[in-house]
């Protein structure tokens, strides 16, 4: 996880020199627009994959939200930082994508997919534990907690991986979401009722040996 | 607990409050066994979230996204929907809904008017004016050459 002092390092102070790439790349520097992608594209491949729960899925929507980011170059207002321009690019491509998916899903009618949980992983991130019952516990530990975010409604998702997983202060998860710091706190404390609600029914489900 | 208590809680945990007001929570904590009880249960949830960390960004993957942006800049003057001011879409989300009523209008329009069969409507007209068009005449005149002048209506 990112803590909140890494995001504000590497995300630069108030003078943030993205907005001055940014306005070469309006004034038809293309080229400068790779520097903007080579700092921001992990930051967003990992928040888009966390929120689609895929990571091709994600490596595509990274692209779109490029591809939205270098389109919008010439709107832009240098305002804060480019980061949360960017991530609010990005959590709008996603909370669309996932809208997209669910209505797939309806018209389908098919069992519900996870994804993520059923492909392997490229790299086992839980390949560098101590021992393998510690990476086993890591990978159920994943996987539980992708679920739990994949059965919660987008906006509460969206607030969740920001705050959680992003280490994104209230304030800026506003910003990166364009609403307010009480709906930011509405949403986490919904999402973390919701949370609650689940782990109930799943130690219920355990306990009565039922599902 | 109640939801604003947890808000509150929650802030804590985040490092949201203002300092004094964290202090103040924390005497409560001290103080308040269910409160704390409240709040060992959500940061237990909260630091029990875990996902795997992030995998490195894929080879050549800066080189992708730049040739999907370049391709997008050398068409340049391409239009795009998404990119559309909103009055744009608006206008042409009512242009098209405009063009769809008025074209179900036009083909509604004939029926209501006429309940004869297809077809029925020219000869009808041409009945109407009473008077012989020089095609209806040729035709007619065929039947003349052959019936002697009685095929006529």
């Amino acid at each position: 996880m990112v803590t909140r002092s890494e995001v504000a390092t590497d995300a630069g102070t108030a003078a943030d020199p993205g907005w001055e790439v940014l306005a070469r790349v309006a004034a038809g520097d293309v080229e400068a627009f790779s520097r903007l992608v080579e700092t921001h594209q992990q930051r967003l491949l990992r928040l888009c994959e966390r929120l689609l729960g895929d990571l091709e899925e994600a490596r595509d929507a990274v692209q779109e939200v490029f591809l939205k980011a270098f389109r919008k170059a010439g709107d832009f207002r240098p305002q804060g930082q480019v980061y949360t321009w960017l991530y609010r690019i990005a959590v709008n491509h996603c909370l669309n994508r996932l809208r997209r998916r669910r209505l797939v899903r309806f018209t389908r009618l098919g069992a519900p997919v996870e994804p993520g949980l059923e492909e392997p992983p490229e790299l086992d991130p839980a390949d560098g534990a101590a021992s393998p019952e510690d990476a086993l516990a890591a990978r159920r530990r994943w996987a539980a907690t992708r679920r739990a975010i994949e059965r919660l409604p987008a906006n509460q998702r969206a607030v969740l991986v920001l705050v959680r997983f992003e280490g994104l202060s209230y304030r800026e998860a506003a910003e990166a979401l364009g609403i307010t710091e009480g709906a930011v706190e509405s949403r986490l404390f919904r999402a973390m009722r919701r949370l609650e609600t689940q782990d109930s029914a799943a130690s219920h489900v355990t306990k009565t040996g039922r599902g | 607990m109640d939801r604003s208590t947890e808000i509150e809680l929650m802030r804590l945990l985040n490092g949201e409050l203002p300092p004094e007001r964290a202090r103040e929570l924390e005497r409560r904590l001290g103080s308040e066994p269910e409160l704390a009880k409240g709040y060992r249960r959500l940061r237990e949830r909260w630091e029990g979230l875990a996902l795997p960390p992030p995998r490195p960004v894929p080879l050549g993957f800066t080189g992708r996204v730049m040739a999907h942006v370049e391709g997008a800049a050398r068409e340049g003057s391409t239009l795009s929907w998404s990119l559309a001011p909103t009055w744009v879409r608006a206008a042409a989300a009512a242009a098209l809904v405009g063009g769809v009523a008025l074209g179900a209008g036009l083909g509604l329009l004939p029926a209501r008017h006429n309940d004869a069969p297809p077809g029925a409507s020219a000869i009808g007209a041409i009945g109407a004016m009473g008077e012989r068009v020089p095609l209806a005449d040729s035709y007619w005149s065929m039947f003349e050459d052959e019936t002697g002048g009685e095929a006529r209506p």
